[in-house]
């Protein structure tokens, strides 16, 4: 079992280093293959781990941590006091790797969407082919470490070493414009990521000053705080900072702006792999840190800015989407907006909204890349994805076609299908929370069915109209993009049907997360903090060499 | 106890010098004789002495290996935990520019260019294992004599001579404030020595004349700060880095590094009256000024990087500003035992030494010395022409980012705790500066990887191997992400001994 998780994360690294070292010698076309090989190796893997996951059980009892990985493997990777004395307390990193119900189901979505991000490249990737497959495999097994990363600093260097992967992969194989989207997509996450990081130092020496043995250990830190919640101008400082580098991953508006442009200009499997898994790393590292650590910022500065910015995201992103001609971008900002629904969900703080918004994030990695893969389908077709020079295609490529009304209507979230689910959960989530940002996230619904549809309009039917192909054959979808797509498609209309696997799965981890909120509601909260400026000094946070904070302020109480 | 009986006893604890020393007087000495009237001699020549180099390193190092650590605080040398890191670090990195500079070289140069490479490695030691000001002065000077001359060997172009030039005189101009900063001290302690100095210092004997004294620490850091390229005393790095070789480069990015955190290792804690590392903390105008040199440092050198098109007028920024990150931990100190500054520091300059002997050397083997990279637009789409060197040159640049997967995170890392745990507003800046340098210097570096990677390349032209380099570049790729994945034993061996 513990073996399987490690296998996950080491299979595309592994294949990754075979695919660089054997460069020169393997022809092209076996370096596909191989890499399709180690794709389906690493999915039949997360299989077998979601085979053998058990959903938690006692999670509701009131003395665990709210984060329970399990099957965990930990051992010591720096610790920065390196005497034998037990008296000094300091900073020490571990390589603490877990799993919950969270964690394994985007761990298999990463793996799912890795086959067909490699399947989808074997004719659109024409040179450079076995760089191109290690650079995705190292961009599967970041993703995969970040979601089985239990330690705050693995996470972190999990968190960023995504970037460098997909960096190269907009960078070299992607369209015109590749330089300037890797370089704006690179340093404007960085930038915010680097923030994070020193929220996360701060944090991290606030649990050394409190005596933590394993001060970055994310379950440990989310018991401690859960026993001792530190004081709301802290809780909110340190929100600020670790969500900076979160608000921009996700991306909620106003820090969007590398996403289009990112989009535009990757590769299809790039884009496939960007909006299905790696946009949820700042969701999920919503779920996964500010959300249990910091009760009383999320409540009083979380549900109203961040409702408030991603019920802005579903509008704006709506209206945009609606805007463009490149059906690209159309589903880029189509993210945006949808993302706004997953964030909405996940800032309820209940039961009902987290479900859905983590429903959101399989259903948006799902929907989206398949998508991906149908604009990537007809770029590959046409080079081109413009809608004024495209229509009536439903005459050409009738599969297609199909896939793209079928896909179109989970994504705008038609009851039946996957989207409907985690829209619905979310929406009535919030409702409980803060009616409004509710009621103005639900008008997306239609916004939706409107973007998406005039797309289908304009490109599916009417008159056929299709740019010059210079007398290349134009062919339906192929054996190879079916087996690429059609697991997407059936998983949309699974989840749609039968959702009650999957929130089995997810549900307890996500109660383990929820009841902070329920036991500890903000009022009783707010009242047991000290407010006045000499109380908040006697708490001292991050006041200068403190005593243990969590005793001071254990004896105020 | 006679003088012989002295001498005798100190030379036991400096035997990896000896063998360095002894190895650069034969090759000064017989040199010379083995050139012929027009000064010219077989290529043979310059693979004997390296291996001569290489293997005298190698008995150093099997010496400092296998020997233990005494401490020893008496008489002229002082041996301790500090002098096993110095040691370690600066064989290593001579055995890796030994690599470098191997074939760099003609053959009836070769014996003057490694006897001067490994001058730089012992001066290293003997500024670490000095116990008194003026022999560190004369550490210092072993370091930069044998610099001028590595300087000046490989030509007589322009850039030689003004790279040479410019160091010679801001060196000097650089020793002769430390000389001077010596004697202000002398006046006030009366002594050079440097347990001498802590007494005079300490508590119980408050010194008469505290500006005199506050002059003095200020002139030696200043000194040093020369060696560090801390700003402003940074100006002449880029002109000499881009008239140097790759070899003296690499030497030049790290060696000084080294001896200059070193001597403020050895000095610092003896300005505060302390003898030992353990519990030390630069308190009052010290601390302000290494903060402010630190933030200046930092900001400076990656700003002067952004507009840079040389690669060496580029990394020679990059190193200022890496020397910026090390001070960072330098104005912290110990104050807190569990998150030690000088572990931090010392940590980091292994990581740094890593990615940029690792970087200068994988630029020596992706051309050979017939067409050297010198331009920014020369790594135009390297990649394609050489994988190997082009993967692992962006993973060194990585380390220098400090991304993981490398040691240059962790190092990053460690000096980011150890600045915000001090819990003061100066801690914090620091900490922030450190966080918004890190997103400025991506810049540059990404802009390396991104012309490596989605360039085209200039005419496929086919060069010699150059397989030494390649080794000590792959080496150092590989120590850096070993840094990474097991740092502990490291950390703990830093650790250990600097306390």
């Amino acid at each position: 079992m513990k073996l399987l998780l490690l296998l996950s994360l080491l299979l595309p690294i592994f294949g990754a280093v075979l695919l660089l070292l054997f460069q020169g010698a393997t022809r092209q076309r076996t370096a596909r293959w191989i890499a399709l090989g180690t794709a389906v190796a690493t999915l039949l893997v997360s299989l077998a781990l979601l085979n053998e996951y058990r959903p938690l059980v006692g999670a509701m009892m009131p003395d665990n941590s709210p984060v329970q990985p399990r099957f965990e493997i930990r051992y010591p990777w720096l610790e920065f006091d390196a005497s034998d004395s037990q008296e000094t307390r300091s900073v020490s990193l571990e390589m603490h790797l877990g799993l919950d119900g969270i964690s394994v189901s985007l761990i298999v979505l990463t793996a799912l969407l890795t086959v067909s991000a490699v399947l989808i490249s074997f004719e659109s990737i024409k040179h450079r082919e076995s760089e191109f497959y290690a650079a995705l495999l190292a961009l599967e097994a970041g993703l995969i470490g970040v979601f089985c990363a239990f330690d705050l600093i693995l996470f972190y260097a999990f968190f960023e070493l995504t970037l460098i992967p997909l960096f190269l992969i907009i960078a070299i194989w992607g369209g015109a414009q590749r330089q300037q989207a890797a370089t704006k997509f690179f340093l404007y996450t960085l930038a915010g990521s680097v923030i994070t990081l020193i929220g996360v130092v701060a944090l991290v020496v606030l649990a050394v000053r409190a005596g933590l043995p394993h001060p970055c250990s994310i379950p440990d830190i989310s018991a401690w705080l859960q026993r001792q919640p530190l004081d709301p101008q802290t809780q909110v400082m340190l929100f600020c900072l670790l969500s900076a580098g979160f608000l921009v991953k996700v991306p909620v508006v106003p820090f969007h702006t590398w996403l289009p442009l990112a989009h535009v200009e990757a590769p299809t499997a790039g884009s496939v792999l960007l909006a299905g898994v790696l946009l949820k790393l700042g969701t999920y590292g919503f779920l996964r840190i500010a959300i249990p650590f910091f009760p009383y910022a999320c409540t009083a500065y979380g549900v109203p800015i961040i409702g408030a910015l991603s019920v802005v995201g579903i509008i704006y992103g709506s209206f945009c989407a609606l805007a463009q001609q490149d059906i690209k971008k159309l589903v880029a900002y189509s993210s945006v907006a949808h993302l706004g629904y997953c964030m909405l969900g996940l800032f309820a703080l209940n039961v009902e909204g987290m479900t859905g918004g983590v429903l959101q994030m399989i259903n948006h990695g799902l929907s989206t890349g398949a998508l991906f893969l149908i604009v990537g389908m007809i770029y590959d077709r046409y080079h081109t994805r413009q809608l004024t020079e495209l229509g009536g295609l439903a005459q050409r490529l009738p599969l297609i076609a199909v896939g793209l009304v079928f896909i179109s209507m989970a994504s705008i979230g038609l009851p039946g299908l996957n989207g409907f689910v985690g829209e619905f959960l979310s929406l009535a989530g919030m409702f409980q929370r803060d009616w409004v940002y509710a009621a103005l996230g639900a008008t997306g619904v239609i916004l939706a069915a409107w973007y998406m549809l005039t797309m289908i309009q304009h490109g599916l039917f009417g008159p056929l109209k299709e740019p010059d192909t210079h007398g290349e054959v134009i062919r339906d979808m192929g054996l190879r993009e079916i087996f690429a797509l059609a697991p997407l498609a059936f998983l949309c209309l699974w989840l749609g049907v039968l959702p009650e696997k999957a929130i089995s799965l997810i549900r307890p981890d996500i109660a383990a997360i929820a009841r902070i909120y329920e036991t500890a509601p903000v009022n009783s909260l707010a009242k047991s903090v000290p407010t006045t400026a000499s109380d908040r000094e006697l708490a001292g946070a991050i006041v200068p060499m403190g005593e243990p904070r969590a005793e001071v302020y254990e004896s105020f109480r | 106890m006679t003088a012989i009986e002295q001498i005798n006893q100190a030379a036991a604890n400096i035997v990896p010098e000896i063998i360095l020393l002894a190895t650069v007087c034969v090759m000064f000495l017989t040199g010379p004789f083995l050139v012929d009237e027009q000064n010219r001699s077989s290529t043979v020549l310059r693979h004997r002495w390296g291996a001569l180099s290489l293997m005298s390193l190698l008995a150093a190092g099997l010496v400092w290996y296998l020997e233990p650590a005494t401490d020893i605080n008496s008489g002229p040398i002082r041996v301790d935990g500090l002098v096993w890191v110095v040691r370690g670090l600066s064989l290593l990195f001579g055995g890796l520019l030994v690599l470098i500079a191997w074939n760099q070289v003609s053959g009836e140069h070769a014996a003057e260019m490694h006897a001067c490479l490994l001058s730089c490695v012992v001066g290293a030691n003997f500024v670490a294992l000095s116990n008194d000001l003026v022999e560190m002065f004369l550490a210092l000077e072993l370091v930069s004599i044998a610099t001028y001359i590595l300087l000046c060997i490989p030509g007589r172009s322009r850039e030689t001579l003004e790279s040479t030039l410019k160091y010679f005189l801001l060196s000097i101009f650089s020793s002769a404030l430390f000389l001077y900063g010596v004697s202000w001290l002398f006046g006030v302690a009366g002594t050079t020595s440097i347990p001498g100095i802590v007494e005079a210092m300490s508590a119980e004997n408050a010194v008469a004349n505290p500006t005199v004294l506050k002059m003095g620490m200020a002139l030696v850091i200043m000194g040093i700060a020369f060696r560090l390229t801390a700003v402003p005393f940074h100006f002449y790095a880029p002109d000499v880095f881009q008239g140097a070789t790759s070899s003296v480069a690499a030497m030049l990015s790290f060696i000084p590094k080294l001896v200059g955190i070193v001597a403020l290792l050895r000095l610092l804690p003896a300005f505060a009256g302390q003898i030992e590392l353990a519990d030390w903390a630069p308190s009052g105008s010290i601390q302000q000024l290494l903060a402010f040199l630190a933030v200046v440092t930092m900001f400076g050198g990656n700003l002067l990087a952004l507009g840079q098109r040389n690669v060496y007028r580029l990394l020679a920024c990059s190193s200022i500003a890496h020397a910026g990150y090390m001070l960072v931990g330098l104005t912290i100190g110990n104050a807190d035992p569990g998150v030690g500054g000088t572990t931090a520091v010392l940590f980091y300059l292994a990581a740094y030494g890593l990615m940029t002997v690792g970087l200068f050397a994988l630029l020596t083997a992706a051309r050979g010395a017939e067409s050297p990279i010198r331009l920014v637009s020369d790594l135009s789409g390297l990649s394609q022409v050489k994988p190997v060197e082009s993967l692992l040159m962006a993973l060194c640049l990585f380390s220098m980012t400090g991304l993981p997967p490398t040691g240059g995170f962790l190092g990053k890392f460690g000096l980011f705790v150890t600045a915000w745990s001090d819990g003061t507003w100066m801690g914090r800046i620091l900490a922030i500066s450190l966080a918004v340098n890190t997103v400025i210097a991506a810049w540059y570096y990404l802009r390396l990887v991104g012309l490596m990677y989605f360039g085209s390349p200039k005419e496929s032209e086919s060069h010699s191997r150059q397989p030494l380099p390649l080794i000590a570049g792959v080496t150092c790729a590989i120590g850096t992400l070993l840094l990474f994945v097991m740092p502990q034993q490291i950390w703990t061996a830093i650790f250990n001994s600097a306390l």
